[in-house]
Protein backbone atom coordinates (compact mmCIF):
# COMPACT_ATOMS: atom_id res chain seq x y z
CA UNK A 1 0.00 0.00 0.00
CA UNK A 2 2.55 2.68 0.93
CA UNK A 3 4.60 1.71 -2.24
CA UNK A 4 1.60 2.24 -3.93
CA UNK A 5 0.71 5.58 -2.70
CA UNK A 6 4.83 6.67 -3.17
CA UNK A 7 4.71 5.20 -6.23
CA UNK A 8 2.09 7.35 -7.34
CA UNK A 9 3.24 10.38 -6.07
CA UNK A 10 6.19 10.08 -7.87
CA UNK A 11 4.60 9.21 -11.32
CA UNK A 12 2.92 12.58 -10.71
CA UNK A 13 6.40 14.30 -9.99
CA UNK A 14 7.51 12.76 -13.63
CA UNK A 15 4.25 13.87 -15.37
CA UNK A 16 4.46 17.64 -13.65
CA UNK A 17 7.92 17.95 -13.80
CA UNK A 18 7.95 17.80 -17.74
CA UNK A 19 10.43 14.96 -17.99
CA UNK A 20 12.19 14.94 -21.44
CA UNK A 21 11.93 11.32 -21.83
CA UNK A 22 8.55 10.60 -20.82
CA UNK A 23 6.87 13.48 -22.37
CA UNK A 24 8.75 12.27 -26.13
CA UNK A 25 7.62 9.17 -25.04
CA UNK A 26 4.24 10.18 -25.28
CA UNK A 27 4.58 12.22 -28.10
CA UNK A 28 5.43 9.09 -30.03
CA UNK A 29 2.35 7.21 -29.21
CA UNK A 30 -0.14 10.39 -30.25
CA UNK A 31 1.69 10.87 -33.37
CA UNK A 32 1.64 7.29 -34.28
CA UNK A 33 -1.75 6.87 -33.36
CA UNK A 34 -3.19 9.56 -35.11
CA UNK A 35 -1.53 8.96 -38.10
CA UNK A 36 -2.74 5.37 -38.16
CA UNK A 37 -6.71 6.55 -37.56
CA UNK A 38 -6.30 9.40 -40.07
CA UNK A 39 -4.97 7.18 -42.71
CA UNK A 40 -7.86 4.46 -41.75
CA UNK A 41 -10.29 6.63 -41.00
CA UNK A 42 -11.79 7.41 -44.60
CA UNK A 43 -11.19 4.55 -46.58
CA UNK A 44 -12.71 2.08 -43.67
CA UNK A 45 -15.48 4.80 -43.56
CA UNK A 46 -16.05 4.45 -47.11
CA UNK A 47 -15.98 0.40 -47.06
CA UNK A 48 -18.40 0.66 -44.43
CA UNK A 49 -21.34 2.90 -46.05
CA UNK A 50 -20.52 0.26 -48.69
CA UNK A 51 -20.82 -2.87 -47.12
CA UNK A 52 -24.25 -1.14 -45.69
CA UNK A 53 -26.18 0.01 -48.76
CA UNK A 54 -24.65 -1.71 -51.87
CA UNK A 55 -25.87 -5.40 -52.26
CA UNK A 56 -23.35 -7.47 -53.72
CA UNK A 57 -22.32 -11.25 -53.74
CA UNK A 58 -19.90 -11.96 -50.80
CA UNK A 59 -20.96 -8.95 -48.69
CA UNK A 60 -21.56 -10.56 -45.71
CA UNK A 61 -18.34 -13.10 -45.85
CA UNK A 62 -16.81 -9.30 -46.17
CA UNK A 63 -18.89 -8.65 -42.47
CA UNK A 64 -18.05 -11.40 -40.91
CA UNK A 65 -14.15 -11.50 -42.02
CA UNK A 66 -14.38 -7.91 -40.70
CA UNK A 67 -16.25 -8.89 -37.75
CA UNK A 68 -13.36 -11.65 -36.74
CA UNK A 69 -10.31 -9.27 -37.46
CA UNK A 70 -11.89 -7.46 -34.83
CA UNK A 71 -10.56 -9.88 -32.24
CA UNK A 72 -7.52 -10.68 -33.65
CA UNK A 73 -4.70 -10.45 -31.28
CA UNK A 74 -2.25 -6.98 -31.55
CA UNK A 75 0.66 -9.47 -31.76
CA UNK A 76 -0.51 -11.88 -34.17
CA UNK A 77 -0.63 -8.58 -36.09
CA UNK A 78 2.54 -7.67 -35.56
CA UNK A 79 4.35 -11.09 -35.81
CA UNK A 80 2.59 -11.18 -39.63
CA UNK A 81 4.03 -7.44 -40.08
CA UNK A 82 7.15 -8.25 -39.05
CA UNK A 83 7.77 -11.25 -41.30
CA UNK A 84 6.65 -9.36 -44.21
CA UNK A 85 8.82 -6.16 -43.03
CA UNK A 86 12.16 -8.23 -41.77
CA UNK A 87 15.03 -8.71 -43.98
CA UNK A 88 14.10 -11.82 -45.53
CA UNK A 89 10.29 -10.74 -45.99
CA UNK A 90 8.60 -9.70 -49.37
CA UNK A 91 8.51 -6.16 -47.98
CA UNK A 92 12.16 -6.09 -46.43
CA UNK A 93 13.85 -3.36 -48.62
CA UNK A 94 12.18 -1.12 -47.23
CA UNK A 95 13.96 -1.15 -43.97
CA UNK A 96 11.15 0.14 -42.28
CA UNK A 97 11.34 -2.50 -39.48
CA UNK A 98 11.65 -0.99 -35.91
CA UNK A 99 10.28 2.38 -37.36
CA UNK A 100 7.59 4.95 -36.60
CA UNK A 101 6.12 4.18 -40.22
CA UNK A 102 6.08 0.56 -39.51
CA UNK A 103 4.52 1.23 -36.08
CA UNK A 104 1.51 3.49 -38.50
CA UNK A 105 1.30 0.41 -40.74
CA UNK A 106 0.53 -2.44 -37.71
CA UNK A 107 -1.71 0.58 -36.38
CA UNK A 108 -4.12 1.25 -39.44
CA UNK A 109 -4.20 -2.64 -39.66
CA UNK A 110 -5.51 -2.88 -35.99
CA UNK A 111 -8.01 -0.61 -36.13
CA UNK A 112 -8.98 -0.60 -39.50
CA UNK A 113 -11.81 -3.41 -39.30
CA UNK A 114 -12.73 -1.91 -36.13
CA UNK A 115 -13.81 1.22 -37.97
CA UNK A 116 -15.67 -0.83 -40.71
CA UNK A 117 -17.22 -2.60 -38.55
CA UNK A 118 -18.54 0.14 -36.50
CA UNK A 119 -19.02 2.52 -39.30
CA UNK A 120 -20.72 -0.25 -41.22
CA UNK A 121 -23.90 -1.21 -38.12
CA UNK A 122 -23.63 2.85 -38.36
CA UNK A 123 -24.80 3.45 -41.41
CA UNK A 124 -27.07 0.90 -41.44
CA UNK A 125 -28.74 2.05 -38.43
CA UNK A 126 -29.34 5.28 -40.68
CA UNK A 127 -32.89 5.37 -42.24
CA UNK A 128 -33.09 4.24 -46.09
CA UNK A 129 -35.16 6.81 -46.44
CA UNK A 130 -32.65 9.84 -45.54
CA UNK A 131 -30.86 8.49 -48.64
CA UNK A 132 -33.76 8.16 -50.94
CA UNK A 133 -34.73 11.82 -49.68
CA UNK A 134 -31.30 13.08 -50.31
CA UNK A 135 -30.99 11.56 -53.62
CA UNK A 136 -34.85 12.74 -54.96
CA UNK A 137 -33.87 16.72 -53.51
CA UNK A 138 -30.78 16.32 -55.90
CA UNK A 139 -28.44 15.66 -54.03
CA UNK A 140 -25.14 13.99 -56.18
CA UNK A 141 -24.32 10.78 -54.70
CA UNK A 142 -21.03 11.86 -52.81
CA UNK A 143 -23.42 14.70 -50.73
CA UNK A 144 -25.89 12.09 -50.54
CA UNK A 145 -23.22 10.01 -48.80
CA UNK A 146 -22.02 13.22 -46.41
CA UNK A 147 -25.38 13.77 -45.65
CA UNK A 148 -25.62 10.11 -44.21
CA UNK A 149 -22.50 10.80 -42.53
CA UNK A 150 -24.31 13.85 -40.80
CA UNK A 151 -27.05 11.76 -39.84
CA UNK A 152 -24.97 9.09 -38.09
CA UNK A 153 -22.16 11.56 -36.49
CA UNK A 154 -22.70 9.98 -32.69
CA UNK A 155 -22.04 6.44 -34.17
CA UNK A 156 -19.07 7.75 -36.37
CA UNK A 157 -17.69 9.52 -33.52
CA UNK A 158 -18.02 6.55 -30.97
CA UNK A 159 -16.65 4.18 -34.04
CA UNK A 160 -13.18 6.79 -34.25
CA UNK A 161 -13.02 6.93 -30.29
CA UNK A 162 -12.98 3.17 -29.89
CA UNK A 163 -10.57 2.74 -33.20
CA UNK A 164 -8.16 4.62 -31.12
CA UNK A 165 -8.63 3.31 -28.22
CA UNK A 166 -7.67 -0.17 -29.89
CA UNK A 167 -4.77 1.43 -31.18
CA UNK A 168 -3.24 4.29 -28.76
CA UNK A 169 -3.46 0.95 -25.60
CA UNK A 170 -1.70 -1.62 -27.87
CA UNK A 171 1.52 -3.15 -26.98
CA UNK A 172 1.99 -6.03 -28.41
CA UNK A 173 2.42 -4.88 -32.25
CA UNK A 174 4.10 -1.93 -31.53
CA UNK A 175 6.81 -3.99 -29.40
CA UNK A 176 7.29 -6.27 -32.48
CA UNK A 177 7.57 -3.89 -35.08
CA UNK A 178 9.02 -0.97 -33.35
CA UNK A 179 11.38 -2.57 -31.38
CA UNK A 180 10.95 -0.04 -27.96
CA UNK A 181 13.69 2.18 -28.82
CA UNK A 182 13.55 4.70 -26.48
CA UNK A 183 13.68 8.69 -28.43
CA UNK A 184 11.70 7.12 -31.34
CA UNK A 185 10.03 4.25 -31.19
CA UNK A 186 8.95 3.76 -27.80
CA UNK A 187 5.22 4.60 -26.84
CA UNK A 188 3.48 4.42 -23.91
CA UNK A 189 2.55 0.72 -23.61
CA UNK A 190 5.74 -0.56 -24.74
CA UNK A 191 7.67 2.16 -21.89
CA UNK A 192 4.87 0.23 -19.21
CA UNK A 193 5.60 -2.80 -20.30
CA UNK A 194 9.51 -2.24 -20.13
CA UNK A 195 9.48 -0.06 -17.13
CA UNK A 196 7.59 -2.80 -15.11
CA UNK A 197 9.96 -5.42 -16.60
CA UNK A 198 12.63 -3.75 -15.09
CA UNK A 199 10.81 -3.46 -11.69
CA UNK A 200 10.82 1.05 -12.20
CA UNK A 201 6.93 1.57 -11.52
CA UNK A 202 7.01 5.57 -11.39
CA UNK A 203 6.97 6.51 -15.59
CA UNK A 204 4.99 3.29 -15.86
CA UNK A 205 2.04 4.26 -13.54
CA UNK A 206 2.71 8.34 -14.79
CA UNK A 207 2.17 6.41 -18.33
CA UNK A 208 -0.59 4.80 -17.03
CA UNK A 209 -2.02 7.77 -15.55
CA UNK A 210 -2.11 9.79 -19.50
CA UNK A 211 -3.86 6.67 -20.68
CA UNK A 212 -6.58 6.52 -18.34
CA UNK A 213 -7.48 10.38 -18.78
CA UNK A 214 -6.79 10.21 -22.24
CA UNK A 215 -10.03 7.54 -22.38
CA UNK A 216 -11.98 9.40 -19.28
CA UNK A 217 -11.48 12.27 -21.84
CA UNK A 218 -12.63 10.98 -24.68
CA UNK A 219 -16.04 9.21 -23.17
CA UNK A 220 -16.47 12.49 -21.76
CA UNK A 221 -16.53 14.24 -25.20
CA UNK A 222 -18.47 11.41 -26.71
CA UNK A 223 -21.34 11.57 -24.16
CA UNK A 224 -21.67 14.92 -23.88
CA UNK A 225 -21.70 15.28 -27.94
CA UNK A 226 -24.61 12.47 -27.44
CA UNK A 227 -26.08 14.53 -24.88
CA UNK A 228 -26.28 17.59 -26.88
CA UNK A 229 -27.65 16.02 -29.62
CA UNK A 230 -30.36 14.38 -27.66
CA UNK A 231 -30.93 17.95 -25.37
CA UNK A 232 -34.17 18.41 -28.68
CA UNK B 1 -40.37 22.10 -73.98
CA UNK B 2 -43.04 20.65 -71.58
CA UNK B 3 -41.98 17.78 -69.32
CA UNK B 4 -42.94 14.19 -70.63
CA UNK B 5 -42.48 10.60 -68.52
CA UNK B 6 -42.52 7.29 -70.78
CA UNK B 7 -42.59 4.40 -69.55
CA UNK B 8 -42.11 0.98 -71.55
CA UNK B 9 -42.58 -2.39 -70.84
CA UNK B 10 -41.46 -2.05 -66.76
CA UNK B 11 -41.62 -5.08 -64.96
CA UNK B 12 -40.70 -5.50 -61.42
CA UNK B 13 -39.67 -8.77 -59.23
CA UNK B 14 -39.10 -9.65 -55.86
CA UNK B 15 -37.46 -13.35 -56.45
CA UNK B 16 -39.53 -15.27 -57.66
CA UNK B 17 -43.02 -12.69 -57.21
CA UNK B 18 -43.82 -10.62 -60.26
CA UNK B 19 -44.52 -7.51 -58.61
CA UNK B 20 -46.28 -6.05 -61.41
CA UNK B 21 -46.10 -6.01 -65.41
CA UNK B 22 -46.63 -2.35 -67.04
CA UNK B 23 -46.15 -2.32 -71.07
CA UNK B 24 -46.94 1.29 -71.12
CA UNK B 25 -47.23 4.59 -69.35
CA UNK B 26 -47.55 8.19 -70.61
CA UNK B 27 -47.29 11.37 -68.71
CA UNK B 28 -47.34 15.13 -69.55
CA UNK B 29 -46.93 18.12 -67.63
CA UNK B 30 -49.57 19.47 -65.68
CA UNK B 31 -51.32 16.45 -65.64
CA UNK B 32 -52.48 15.02 -61.84
CA UNK B 33 -52.67 11.13 -61.26
CA UNK B 34 -54.46 9.36 -59.30
CA UNK B 35 -53.03 5.82 -58.81
CA UNK B 36 -54.84 3.87 -56.66
CA UNK B 37 -54.14 0.16 -54.81
CA UNK B 38 -54.43 -1.62 -52.14
CA UNK B 39 -51.70 -1.91 -49.22
CA UNK B 40 -49.07 -4.00 -50.61
CA UNK B 41 -49.82 -3.75 -54.51
CA UNK B 42 -46.44 -1.96 -55.69
CA UNK B 43 -47.35 1.54 -55.43
CA UNK B 44 -44.69 3.00 -53.44
CA UNK B 45 -42.10 0.52 -55.61
CA UNK B 46 -43.69 1.94 -59.03
CA UNK B 47 -43.00 5.43 -57.94
CA UNK B 48 -39.78 4.60 -56.65
CA UNK B 49 -38.80 3.36 -60.55
CA UNK B 50 -40.70 6.65 -61.76
CA UNK B 51 -38.37 8.72 -59.88
CA UNK B 52 -35.32 7.07 -60.56
CA UNK B 53 -34.79 6.47 -57.12
CA UNK B 54 -35.28 2.13 -57.44
CA UNK B 55 -34.45 0.04 -60.66
CA UNK B 56 -37.32 -2.03 -63.04
CA UNK B 57 -36.40 -5.76 -63.64
CA UNK B 58 -37.29 -4.94 -67.25
CA UNK B 59 -38.08 -1.79 -69.09
CA UNK B 60 -37.06 1.38 -69.26
CA UNK B 61 -38.10 5.16 -67.92
CA UNK B 62 -37.85 8.44 -70.00
CA UNK B 63 -37.95 11.16 -69.20
CA UNK B 64 -38.03 14.23 -71.80
CA UNK B 65 -36.56 16.51 -72.33
CA UNK B 66 -33.36 14.57 -71.94
CA UNK B 67 -30.30 15.52 -70.06
CA UNK B 68 -26.76 14.24 -69.83
CA UNK B 69 -25.56 11.83 -67.43
CA UNK B 70 -22.16 11.78 -65.19
CA UNK B 71 -21.71 8.84 -63.29
CA UNK B 72 -21.11 11.28 -60.31
CA UNK B 73 -24.67 13.25 -61.18
CA UNK B 74 -27.37 13.40 -59.56
CA UNK B 75 -30.72 11.96 -60.29
CA UNK B 76 -32.70 14.23 -62.69
CA UNK B 77 -34.02 17.43 -60.93
CA UNK B 78 -36.84 18.04 -62.29
CA UNK B 79 -38.39 15.13 -60.39
CA UNK B 80 -38.90 14.52 -56.49
CA UNK B 81 -40.40 11.82 -54.86
CA UNK B 82 -41.98 12.33 -51.53
CA UNK B 83 -42.23 9.02 -49.06
CA UNK B 84 -45.56 8.21 -47.43
CA UNK B 85 -43.61 9.56 -43.55
CA UNK B 86 -41.43 11.62 -45.09
CA UNK B 87 -37.31 11.71 -43.89
CA UNK B 88 -36.13 14.80 -41.42
CA UNK B 89 -32.93 15.58 -41.95
CA UNK B 90 -30.96 16.90 -38.24
CA UNK B 91 -31.16 20.32 -38.04
CA UNK B 92 -33.95 22.89 -38.15
CA UNK B 93 -37.25 23.62 -40.25
CA UNK B 94 -35.50 25.81 -42.22
CA UNK B 95 -32.21 23.81 -42.79
CA UNK B 96 -34.33 21.31 -44.08
CA UNK B 97 -36.15 23.30 -46.34
CA UNK B 98 -32.72 24.26 -47.67
CA UNK B 99 -31.51 20.85 -47.98
CA UNK B 100 -31.74 20.89 -52.03
CA UNK B 101 -31.29 24.65 -52.68
CA UNK B 102 -27.37 23.95 -52.02
CA UNK B 103 -27.14 21.54 -54.82
CA UNK B 104 -28.76 23.83 -57.11
CA UNK B 105 -26.10 26.18 -57.44
CA UNK B 106 -27.55 29.22 -55.74
CA UNK B 107 -26.17 31.78 -53.85
CA UNK B 108 -26.58 32.23 -50.18
CA UNK B 109 -29.10 35.16 -50.63
CA UNK B 110 -31.23 33.22 -53.31
CA UNK B 111 -31.47 30.23 -50.66
CA UNK B 112 -32.22 32.50 -47.92
CA UNK B 113 -35.21 34.22 -49.83
CA UNK B 114 -36.57 30.82 -51.22
CA UNK B 115 -36.44 29.29 -47.54
CA UNK B 116 -38.06 32.13 -46.35
CA UNK B 117 -40.71 32.05 -49.16
CA UNK B 118 -41.19 28.17 -48.43
CA UNK B 119 -41.84 28.36 -44.78
CA UNK B 120 -44.24 30.91 -45.47
CA UNK B 121 -46.04 28.95 -48.21
CA UNK B 122 -46.28 25.69 -45.96
CA UNK B 123 -46.89 27.63 -42.64
CA UNK B 124 -44.18 26.67 -41.15
CA UNK B 125 -42.59 30.66 -40.19
CA UNK B 126 -43.25 30.42 -36.51
CA UNK B 127 -41.08 26.84 -36.55
CA UNK B 128 -38.42 27.80 -38.63
CA UNK B 129 -36.10 27.83 -36.20
CA UNK B 130 -37.43 24.65 -34.33
CA UNK B 131 -35.61 21.30 -34.56
CA UNK B 132 -37.41 19.52 -37.21
CA UNK B 133 -38.06 16.41 -35.69
CA UNK B 134 -40.09 17.78 -33.09
CA UNK B 135 -42.56 18.47 -35.58
CA UNK B 136 -45.95 16.94 -35.81
CA UNK B 137 -46.89 14.32 -38.88
CA UNK B 138 -49.19 17.19 -40.55
CA UNK B 139 -45.98 19.60 -40.17
CA UNK B 140 -43.74 17.19 -41.01
CA UNK B 141 -45.36 16.46 -44.65
CA UNK B 142 -46.06 20.11 -45.26
CA UNK B 143 -42.30 20.61 -44.76
CA UNK B 144 -41.34 17.77 -46.64
CA UNK B 145 -43.55 19.75 -49.44
CA UNK B 146 -41.68 22.67 -48.86
CA UNK B 147 -38.78 20.89 -49.44
CA UNK B 148 -39.53 20.31 -52.82
CA UNK B 149 -41.69 23.22 -53.77
CA UNK B 150 -39.02 25.89 -53.44
CA UNK B 151 -36.87 23.44 -56.25
CA UNK B 152 -39.89 24.14 -58.61
CA UNK B 153 -40.08 20.23 -59.65
CA UNK B 154 -42.16 19.85 -62.62
CA UNK B 155 -43.11 15.77 -61.32
CA UNK B 156 -43.95 15.55 -58.21
CA UNK B 157 -44.60 12.06 -56.73
CA UNK B 158 -46.76 11.58 -53.46
CA UNK B 159 -46.85 8.79 -51.52
CA UNK B 160 -49.75 7.91 -49.60
CA UNK B 161 -49.15 12.16 -48.65
CA UNK B 162 -52.36 12.30 -46.27
CA UNK B 163 -52.68 8.21 -44.81
CA UNK B 164 -51.30 9.68 -41.50
CA UNK B 165 -52.89 12.99 -41.10
CA UNK B 166 -55.91 14.03 -39.50
CA UNK B 167 -58.84 15.89 -41.26
CA UNK B 168 -57.22 19.78 -41.22
CA UNK B 169 -53.42 18.73 -42.34
CA UNK B 170 -55.34 17.00 -45.17
CA UNK B 171 -57.18 19.90 -46.23
CA UNK B 172 -53.73 21.78 -45.91
CA UNK B 173 -51.89 19.48 -48.16
CA UNK B 174 -54.13 19.05 -50.77
CA UNK B 175 -54.45 23.12 -50.92
CA UNK B 176 -50.79 23.25 -51.49
CA UNK B 177 -49.96 20.06 -53.56
CA UNK B 178 -53.41 21.71 -55.99
CA UNK B 179 -51.36 25.36 -55.85
CA UNK B 180 -48.53 23.23 -57.04
CA UNK B 181 -50.88 21.50 -60.25
CA UNK B 182 -51.66 25.24 -61.02
CA UNK B 183 -48.21 26.14 -61.51
CA UNK B 184 -48.01 23.71 -64.48
CA UNK B 185 -46.52 20.67 -61.96
CA UNK B 186 -47.44 17.25 -63.13
CA UNK B 187 -48.00 15.57 -60.21
CA UNK B 188 -48.83 11.45 -59.09
CA UNK B 189 -50.59 10.67 -55.95
CA UNK B 190 -50.70 7.19 -54.57
CA UNK B 191 -53.65 6.55 -52.00
CA UNK B 192 -55.30 3.42 -51.32
CA UNK B 193 -58.16 5.44 -50.57
CA UNK B 194 -59.91 8.57 -51.79
CA UNK B 195 -59.27 11.63 -50.25
CA UNK B 196 -59.82 15.19 -50.50
CA UNK B 197 -56.43 15.30 -52.17
CA UNK B 198 -57.13 12.22 -54.84
CA UNK B 199 -59.95 13.98 -56.00
CA UNK B 200 -58.60 16.68 -57.64
CA UNK B 201 -56.80 14.46 -60.06
CA UNK B 202 -57.51 14.54 -63.46
CA UNK B 203 -56.76 10.91 -64.28
CA UNK B 204 -56.99 7.39 -62.10
CA UNK B 205 -55.50 4.38 -62.39
CA UNK B 206 -55.89 1.40 -60.79
CA UNK B 207 -52.73 -0.81 -59.86
CA UNK B 208 -54.21 -4.13 -59.56
CA UNK B 209 -52.94 -7.68 -60.01
CA UNK B 210 -49.78 -6.87 -61.32
CA UNK B 211 -51.38 -4.58 -63.68
CA UNK B 212 -51.90 -0.39 -64.48
CA UNK B 213 -55.65 -0.03 -66.03
CA UNK B 214 -56.53 4.00 -66.71
CA UNK B 215 -59.43 4.15 -64.95
CA UNK B 216 -60.61 7.35 -65.20
CA UNK B 217 -59.48 10.62 -67.80
CA UNK B 218 -61.02 13.38 -67.29
CA UNK B 219 -58.04 14.83 -70.13
CA UNK B 220 -58.80 11.87 -72.63
CA UNK B 221 -62.50 13.02 -72.50
CA UNK B 222 -61.86 16.72 -73.01
CA UNK B 223 -59.83 15.45 -76.02
CA UNK B 224 -61.92 12.93 -77.33
CA UNK B 225 -65.41 15.52 -76.96
CA UNK B 226 -64.16 18.15 -79.04
N1 LIG C 1 -36.77 -4.48 -51.28
C1 LIG C 1 -37.77 -5.36 -51.30
N2 LIG C 1 -37.52 -6.69 -51.25
C2 LIG C 1 -38.51 -7.59 -51.29
N3 LIG C 1 -39.80 -7.28 -51.37
C3 LIG C 1 -40.14 -5.99 -51.42
C4 LIG C 1 -39.15 -4.95 -51.40
N4 LIG C 1 -39.78 -3.77 -51.46
C5 LIG C 1 -41.09 -4.04 -51.53
N5 LIG C 1 -41.31 -5.36 -51.50
C6 LIG C 1 -42.62 -6.02 -51.57
O1 LIG C 1 -43.32 -5.52 -52.66
C7 LIG C 1 -44.69 -5.38 -52.35
C8 LIG C 1 -45.18 -4.02 -52.72
O2 LIG C 1 -44.64 -3.05 -51.86
P1 LIG C 1 -45.02 -1.53 -52.02
O3 LIG C 1 -44.51 -1.04 -53.32
O4 LIG C 1 -44.51 -0.84 -50.80
O5 LIG C 1 -46.61 -1.55 -52.02
P2 LIG C 1 -47.63 -0.39 -51.71
O6 LIG C 1 -46.90 0.90 -51.68
O7 LIG C 1 -48.63 -0.46 -52.83
O8 LIG C 1 -48.29 -0.70 -50.41
C9 LIG C 1 -44.84 -5.69 -50.87
O9 LIG C 1 -45.43 -6.99 -50.73
C10 LIG C 1 -43.44 -5.70 -50.35
O10 LIG C 1 -43.30 -6.70 -49.37
MG1 LIG D 1 -46.64 2.25 -50.14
Amino acid sequence: MDSLITTSIAALELLFSGDAELWTIIGVSFRVSLSAIAIAAIPALLLGFTLAMVQFPGRWALVAICNALMAVPTVVVGLTLYLVLSRSGPLGEWHLLFTQPAMVVGQVLLCFPVLVCMSHSAFQSVDKRAWETARTLGAPWHKALLTLVNEARFALLAALVAGFGRIISEVGCSMMVGGNILGYSRNIPTAIALETSKGEFAQGVALGMVLLLLALLLNFLLASVRGRGQQV
Amino acid sequence: MALRLEARQLVKRFGARELFRIPEFNLRAGESLYLQGENGVGKTTLMKILAGLDKPCDGSVRLLPARRRWWLSALDQKVIYLHQTPYVFAGSVADNIAYGLRYRGFDQQTIRQRVALGLRWSRLEALAEHDAVTLSGGEKQRMALARAWVLEPQLLLLDEPTANLDVDSVSLVADMVSGMVADGAAVIVSSHQKTALTRLCQRRLHLINGQLREVFSSTRQEQYGH
